[in-house]
């Protein structure tokens, strides 16, 4: 193989890994700080996407635009999901893992809502629309040019995000509460405002990365499920709650998808990511980049 | 009543049940019968899933395993074994899956435990299909010579009834009191004697085993089999759900949600599939938000509590936006600047 046509393939998997490590940090925000594994992350990026879809083809409108707009329209549903059903559920539950367990019943049941929802709406069929399809020649390799768009957007956000947690006082007051939360409620962080807040935003990078994701993919009502199991395997990889290792976790995931497609046969795909995630959790459950 | 005679009922019950679904088809029509054997199968699946993971509290998301693989095995061997030989082998197979990997997996609790089962159901699925297109050359089987109704129907039913009169029978025994100990608190079961690596592996066998023949028999029901029919993820998460939504914990919640599944299945899916789905999801988050222990839990106190809980939500909203609590607020503080 040339040079060129490993630069393809490296760069391809990395296209593909940063949405997983956009998707994969929502999720991530959502299941270290809450203890809410969200099985309905992937249905939240498909209502993004479908969104998206619907504003360019009706209105007209970038789908550049509807980047904040997505954003802002699924954190305001994931702000009235938390208020409807993950209070209760936190006020009722004796223990964190009872509230674990419900709270995945529930989001169960959120996924087979939504998907529903927006099959009997918009119909199953694939959709899709045309953005910015050139290709770029960069180094040899040649890329479409939405792709490329799409990867360094969702770098972009994965990057804001970690510095929003890094650096200001409310990602600090996150990250106290990731690491022990009765600590950090003894020292004064609100969680009543916290925690809804943090479900919002991780709702809202899945609409955003949706956004993104149907500029350069078609969509359909089925596309949420295989984002949200390949997230639960890059948060793995990474570790349960940790930023920067979703993010390393899942641009190796790409590169991993990539390499085994070339390699072997794309049909084995899904079974490839579905070792790695086995093997992950069975040899090193903590994450790959734990000490 | 005291657990003697509560055994006693329960075995009249399931009993008396069994005596009706098994005259049921020489009246009933084929629609009917053919819904009783959905039933069935959920009452088998969900009974046996209650048992092992309600009682231990280990969210086992791989049932659409074990009833692929008994399907599959059905497909396979149909034409050179007995019926029963084949059910037998279904069961056999998925039990071995179980054993294997319940000594893998069962150490980890929790999420991890869902998650990781899923995962395992999702790569024998994709193992198998690549097997299929690659090795076998196809993409499913045609099963030509199937059994006749009768016989399915009376397998299926030979099946629940074994899995609801075993989680009656078990549950009494030492095994099933360790598994409830697993439940409770499985460090204070260990430390009391309970070999509990054992016993969780025995029980992830059981409900495997049942699967695993559902499946088997099931299998026959469609005359045209590949991996994404039988390995389907939507058999296990109907299961999990029927489970929870009747109460995982006891006896007769699964069998109870298990017929009012069936019938509203039957009903609705065929003409809006899509409008099923989403009631099923709204009955499950209001399950797991109003009624956490499932419809075997409901009382008519539970029906009180409500009442009672959207009285007192209705006073608090009424207090606030009649301009009351404002006006309450406004009188205290000003009573607390006269105290002064």
């Amino acid at each position: 193989m040339s040079f060129s046509a490993w630069l393809e393939l490296l760069a391809s998997g990395l296209i593909t890994g940063g949405i997983y490590a956009l998707v994969a940090l929502g999720l991530n925000l959502q299941y270290g700080l809450m203890r809410i594994l969200n099985i309905a992350h992937g249905e939240f990026l498909m209502v993004g996407a479908y969104l998206t879809w619907m504003v360019q083809t009706q209105f007209g409108l970038s789908p550049l635009w509807m980047i904040p707009l997505s954003f802002a329209l699924l954190m305001l549903l994931g702000l009235a999901i938390h208020w409807l059903c993950f209070r209760r559920l936190t006020a009722t539950s004796p223990n964190l893992d009872v509230f674990e367990a419900r709270g995945l019943m529930v989001a169960f049941g959120l996924m087979f809502l939504i998907q529903n929802a927006v099959s009997a709406i918009w119909g199953g069929e694939l959709r899709g629309y045309d953005y910015m399809t050139d290709p770029v020649a960069m180094g040899g390799a040649q890329f479409a040019a939405n792709k490329l768009l799409v990867f360094f957007m969702a770098l972009l956000f994965s990057l804001a995000l970690m510095v929003l947690l890094r650096k200001t006082l409310l990602g600090k007051g996150v990250r106290a509460l990731m690491q022990s939360p009765a600590g950090a409620q003894l020292v004064g962080i609100n969680t009543r405002t916290l925690h809804p807040l943090m479900f919002g935003i991780g709702l809202g990078l899945s609409g955003l990365a949706g956004c993104l994701l149907s500029m350069a993919y078609t969509i359909s009502p089925a596309m949420g499920e295989p984002y949200t199991v390949t997230a639960l395997i890059v948060i793995t990889l990474g570790g349960f709650g940790s930023m920067g290792g979703a993010l390393a976790g899942g641009l190796l995931l790409g590169v991993i998808e990539a390499i085994g497609m070339h390699f072997t046969n794309p049909s084995l795909k899904a079974l490839l990511s579905y070792v790695v995630f086995i093997g992950v959790l069975l040899f090193r459950p903590k994450g790959l980049f734990a000490k | 009543m005291n657990s003697r005679n509560l055994l006693w009922r329960d075995l009249l019950v399931l009993f008396g049940l069994s005596g009706w679904a098994l005259a049921l088809p020489a009246h009933a029509s084929e629609f009917a019968v053919s819904m009783a054997l959905t039933c069935l199968m959920y009452v088998a699946l969900s009974s046996s899933w209650g048992f092992f993971c309600g009682t231990s509290r280990y969210l086992s998301l791989a049932t659409s395993a074990f009833f692929g693989i008994g399907a599959y095995t059905t497909a396979v061997m149909l034409g050179e074994l007995s019926w029963f030989g084949v059910i037998a082998l279904g069961a056999g197979l998925a039990t071995l899956v179980a054993v294997v990997m319940g000594l893998a997996v069962l150490h980890l609790r929790g999420t991890y435990f869902a998650v990781l089962t899923f995962g395992m159901a999702e790569l024998i699925r994709h193992a198998i299909s690549y097997f299929e297109k690659s090795v076998s050359g196809t993409v499913g089987r045609v099963l030509a010579t199937v059994p006749e109704m009768g016989t399915i129907y009376h397998t299926v039913l030979l099946l629940a009834v074994l899995a609801v009169a075993l989680s009656i029978g078990l549950r009494r025994t030492r095994f099933g009191l360790a598994l409830l100990g697993i439940g409770g608190d499985e460090q204070r079961a260990q430390t009391l004697g309970v070999n509990t690596r054992l016993v969780k592996v025995a029980g992830f066998a059981f409900t495997a085993a049942i699967a695993g023949g559902v499946g088997a028999a099931m299998a026959v029901r469609w005359t045209y089999i590949d991996p994404h029919t039988a390995f389907n993820p939507f058999i296990g998460f109907q299961t999990v759900l029927i489970a929870l939504i009747g109460g995982a914990m006891t006896v007769w919640g699964p069998l109870i949600a298990a017929i009012v599944f069936s019938v509203l299945a039957e009903t609705l899916r065929l003409q809006a599939p899509q409008i099923y789905m989403m009631t099923l999801g709204i009955l499950l988050i209001l399950c797991v938000l109003y009624l956490p222990g499932g419809l075997a839990s409901l009382r008519w106190q539970t029906f009180k509590a409500w009442w009672q809980d959207s009285r007192s939500w209705w006073k608090a909203r009424r207090y606030e936006w009649s301009g009351d609590k404002a006006r309450d607020k406004r009188k205290a503080r000003e009573n607390r600047i006269v105290g002064l």
